[in-house]
């Protein structure tokens, strides 16, 4: 038996809306990353190869799930496109596909089993098709079964569509209140309804009412009341005399002083209300503050690196600067605007001059050749405002917000490494590249890309 | 931030427009305007109709001027919070300490009906 | 790198081997030029080693041109190595890929 699991982009991009920088198949249900509770439903039903299909980025997912080894079972990873059906899925698949049955199991559903149940014979049973469908996804089934039996009228698992905040959270709490036999969850656990992690502190005086859940790393402070029906994820701080009721904490979480945090989901700076799918970013970090993790150590060095490049520019540029700005200035070919864009990072933006020179003349193609357009941006580059080689910057749209996968790889600079390759230098294909050249470069490979950018606009 | 003062009931009753953001840059501003707005009397309505945003500095700064106008002997109602603004009432529990209306006008008839000593 | 050719339905099967880079490019690419454009084709990707953004922007610019004149390419059997590229780049959302050849070469 194995498993195949489709999962569009379209179907739980909503969910990197409102819990920006995890993959919603990382999300955690009841402090258990949303995938595993699928990858212990595929090794139930007795698949020992599992693959993920997906049209979105899946590289968080493969970094966290890696080969399967981990749960015994064969992970491997797929993409597929947007408009493709389930049939050209399988066909693209047709390899992973081949002489064994598969579960199919198409759409962001969470399946609701227990683990106590015995499901590998009963999917070597059944007959092919479609076993369960819901107006989200659907599982279904191919290939012969061994022995010929119908399909029963209830099967010991169901589907819960997960397509809004509300729909997550209600889940949580079912598993919360009704489930947490079924399912394997993560702490330690004396009893049905408490489920504790490692490393976790609580202070005397603090109030821990059943049923919970509490993940690793959390500190809970004096007089604080973790009220039932709540799940802490880890990594979390909930400062004195705080109360937490009905609630989930997002792992990375500090939650401050005298607050009451009541039917929420909260996750670092964010507090959602999961009723009416309102959020709010908290800017008081002694409310709601995410835990961030010290940056890379390489960072630093790429800074220094970048920063003693640009000094070099400036000091090589500014006497041609000096010299031509003024005059081209004087004839308005030398085109000025003020744009905003964003930093590296969430939520911070930056002010930049974007210079255009009007290319007719020697003089102004002179400045072109020189990259004069550009000089002023090198000073951000000293204040590290800028890189000096990486991504173009993307102007601020309030309406298409930075995802958080190209966050994690946006570095706004004064020249961009599309610029440094032959590549032409639009929409999709200029991400491509920079998306290459955001995992595959050093410092040192960011000057000789700077070398070459300047080359190439020169010509 | 618009105050005007409403005279239908039978006290005078000011009636304050919040808007867009009430915050660390400009908390201070309302509490200054607060202290002369207590000169012409002591019973307020804080209209967040159009406040998108508030920060524990705004909320500081409502909470002060709730208890100035307790120290007068009058009170300051809030109309009208917006969903984002409650959800940082709540969680401060803020909330527990005003009378919450879902409109202005409500909050206006509240000082009818009950008058205060 | 090697390329080598065959025919399975309407579809030729590029199958290439070795590195594909900034210098090797530019053959797959006279290569590929030498064919009738309207040639729809699947590209097997299981012997190469390594491939770089050059590499990547030799097909993306295959694609590309095979789309212009109404004709398809397809991607097979990409290992691992190659995988990662693409999946950095999110350059997989450009492409049909499968994990068989003659599954890529129906249709």
């Amino acid at each position: 038996m194995k498993t195949l699991l489709v999962i569009k982009k379209q179907e739980y991009e909503w969910l990197i809306d409102l819990l920006p920088g995890v993959h919603p198949l990382l999300v955690p249900i009841c402090n258990k990353p949303f995938i595993e509770f699928l990858v212990d439903f595929a090794i139930l039903a007795g698949s020992d190869a599992l693959r993920i299909v997906s049209d979105g980025v899946l590289g968080s997912v493969e970094h966290y799930c890696e080969n399967g080894s981990r749960w015994g079972v064969e992970i491997s990873y797929g993409s597929m496109r947007p408009a493709d059906d389930i049939y050209t899925v399988i066909e693209k698949n047709r390899r992973f596909c081949l002489e064994e049955r598969v579960i199919i199991i198409s759409g962001f559903l969470f399946i609701r089993y227990n683990k106590k149940s015995e499901y590998a014979s009963l999917f070597t049973s059944l007959p092919s098709g479609e076993l369960l469908s819901c107006p989200h996804g659907s599982i279904s089934l191919t290939g012969t079964s061994t022995t010929k039996t119908e399909t029963p009228g209830t099967l010991p698992f169901s589907l819960a569509a997960l397509d809004s905040i509300g729909k997550y959270y209600e889940l949580s709490m079912e598993i919360l209140r009704t489930g947490l036999t079924h399912y394997v969850i993560p702490g330690y656990s004396s009893e049905e309804d408490c489920y504790i992690g490692r490393n976790v502190i609580i202070q005397k005086s603090a109030e821990i009412i059943k049923p919970v859940i509490i993940g690793n790393n959390v500190q809970i402070m004096t007089n604080s009341i973790i009220d039932s029906n709540s799940v802490i994820g880890n990594n979390v701080i909930i400062d004195r005399e705080s109360f937490i009721s009905g609630s989930i904490v997002i792992g990375n979480t500090y939650i401050g002083e005298h607050l009451e945090v009541k039917n929420k989901i909260a996750a670092g700076n964010l507090l959602i209300d999961p009723e009416s799918g309102t959020s709010i970013v908290m800017e008081d970090p002694h409310l709601l503050t995410a835990m961030t993790q010290s940056r890379v150590a390489g960072a630093l060095l790429r800074r220094v690196v970048h920063a003693l490049g640009a000094t070099f520019l400036i000091l090589l540029l500014l006497l041609p600067w000096l010299l031509l700005r003024p005059i081209l200035g004087l004839q308005g070919k030398w085109k000025r605007k003020r744009e905003q864009y964003f930093t590296r990072l969430p939520g911070k933006n930056v002010t930049l001059t974007n210079t255009t020179i009007e290319c007719t003349g020697v003089l102004s193609a002179l400045a072109k050749a020189l990259s004069l357009d550009r000089f002023t941006l090198l000073f951000k580059v000293l204040s590290g405002k800028l890189a000096l080689i990486g991504n173009q910057p993307l102007p601020v749209n309030p309406a298409i917000p930075l995802l958080p996968n190209t966050h994690a790889v946006y570095r706004p600079a004064v020249f961009s490494y599309a610029e440094a390759e032959e590549w032409p230098e639009i929409g999709i294909d200029t991400e491509i590249v920079e998306h290459y050249y955001a995992v595959h470069s050093d410092p040192l490979k960011d000057i000789a890309m700077t070398q070459k950018a300047l080359f190439y606009r020169t010509h | 931030m618009i105050f005007h003062l409403d005279t239908s009931t039978t006290q005078p009753l000011g009636v304050v427009l919040l808007k867009k953001r009430v915050d660390a840059n400009n908390s201070s501003e309302l509490q200054k305007a607060f202290a002369q707005w207590l000169q012409q009397t002591s019973n307020f309505v804080f209209d967040c109709t159009k406040l998108d945003f508030i920060d524990s500095s705004g909320l500081g700064a409502i909470v002060s001027c709730l208890r100035k106008a307790l120290e007068h002997q009058g009170d300051v109602k809030l109309a009208a919070l917006g969903p984002k603004v409650a959800m940082v009432f709540e969680l401060t529990k803020a909330k527990k300490l005003f009378s919450v209306f879902s409109n202005s006008s409500e909050a206006i008839q509240s000082f009818r009906t009950v008058s205060p000593k | 790198m090697n390329i080598s050719e065959k025919t399975i339905n309407n579809y030729t099967i590029i199958s290439l081997k070795g590195i594909l880079n900034a210098s090797s490019a530019p053959k797959l690419k006279t290569y590929i030029a030498g064919m009738p454009d309207e040639q729809s084709l699947v590209i097997d990707l299981e012997n190469v080693e390594f491939l770089d953004s050059s590499g990547l922007g030799a097909l993306v610019g295959i694609a590309r041109k095979k789309r212009t004149s109404r004709a398809v390419m397809k991607l097979a059997r990409m290992n691992e190595r190659v995988k990662k590229v693409f999946e950095i780049t999110q350059a997989y959302t450009l492409f049909d890929i499968y994990d068989d050849v003659s599954a890529a070469a129906e249709v």
